[in-house]
């Protein structure tokens, strides 16, 4: 069983929605309610949560 | 990035349900070190619940802040890798809705409501997190009879 990994590059200080299936990125807005709506009743679609910037601390636990 | 290596957080696919209304799929952190489970309240929204209606109010400490989590007894639905909507395994618990909730996700999986609920395993090694049933503990290393 291979790890799915998902590439956040270019999506940073964006929520996002990912296809569970492939990892892909499909839904991203700044605007958390934009993705929640748009991800909503889409069968594999699960929503993340906000893209950190690289230069953001690293957080330990919940942030 | 840490280090010049990714960060890998323990995730597993949940939705909220309270009657006939539910969340979309959603990335649910796994965290041992909390005490239940929170959550932002954009998602009560989805749901449709009014927080004023509240069974209780908690502050928690979250990275240097002071967040105050309104709680409510939602359904909660585990749904496999593939983030099937229509398979899931559903119970019930008492969740804490966060107002101004924004980080890397929008639900916290912690100790009652969760891990009270099944055996968690997290390897850093694959990559992966394995939920079984609650027993499955006891079978693994026999029963642990709290003091």
């Amino acid at each position: 069983m291979q790890p799915i990994r998902t590439d956040f590059k270019g999506y940073e200080g964006k929520y996002v929605a990912i296809d569970a299936r492939t990892g892909k990125i499909v839904i991203a807005d700044e605007d958390p309610r934009v993705v929640l709506e748009k991800a909503k009743g889409r069968d594999h679609v699960a929503v993340r949560g906000r893209v950190p910037y690289a230069d953001e601390p690293v957080h330990v636990g919940l942030g | 990035m840490r280090l010049g290596d990714p960060v890998f957080r323990p995730f597993v696919y949940v939705s909220l349900a309270c009657g006939e209304q539910s969340t979309t799929l959603l990335e649910g952190l796994v965290d041992t070190d909390a005490d239940a489970v929170l959550a932002s309240d954009l998602l009560s929204e989805q749901l449709g619940i009014d927080l004023a209606d509240n069974e209780g109010e908690t502050p928690h400490a979250v990275g240097g802040r002071t967040l105050m989590a309104r709680y409510k007894t939602v359904s909660l639905r585990l749904h496999p890798r593939d983030g099937s909507l229509r398979e899931y395994r559903e119970w019930e618990a008492q969740v804490g809705f966060v107002q101004g909730w924004h980080s890397y996700s929008l639900v916290l999986l912690g100790s009652v409501g969760f891990l009270d609920c099944f055996t968690v395993t997290a390897s850093r090694f694959a990559q992966a997190v394995a939920v079984e049933d609650r027993d499955a503990f006891d079978e693994r290393f026999g029963a642990v009879l709290s003091p």
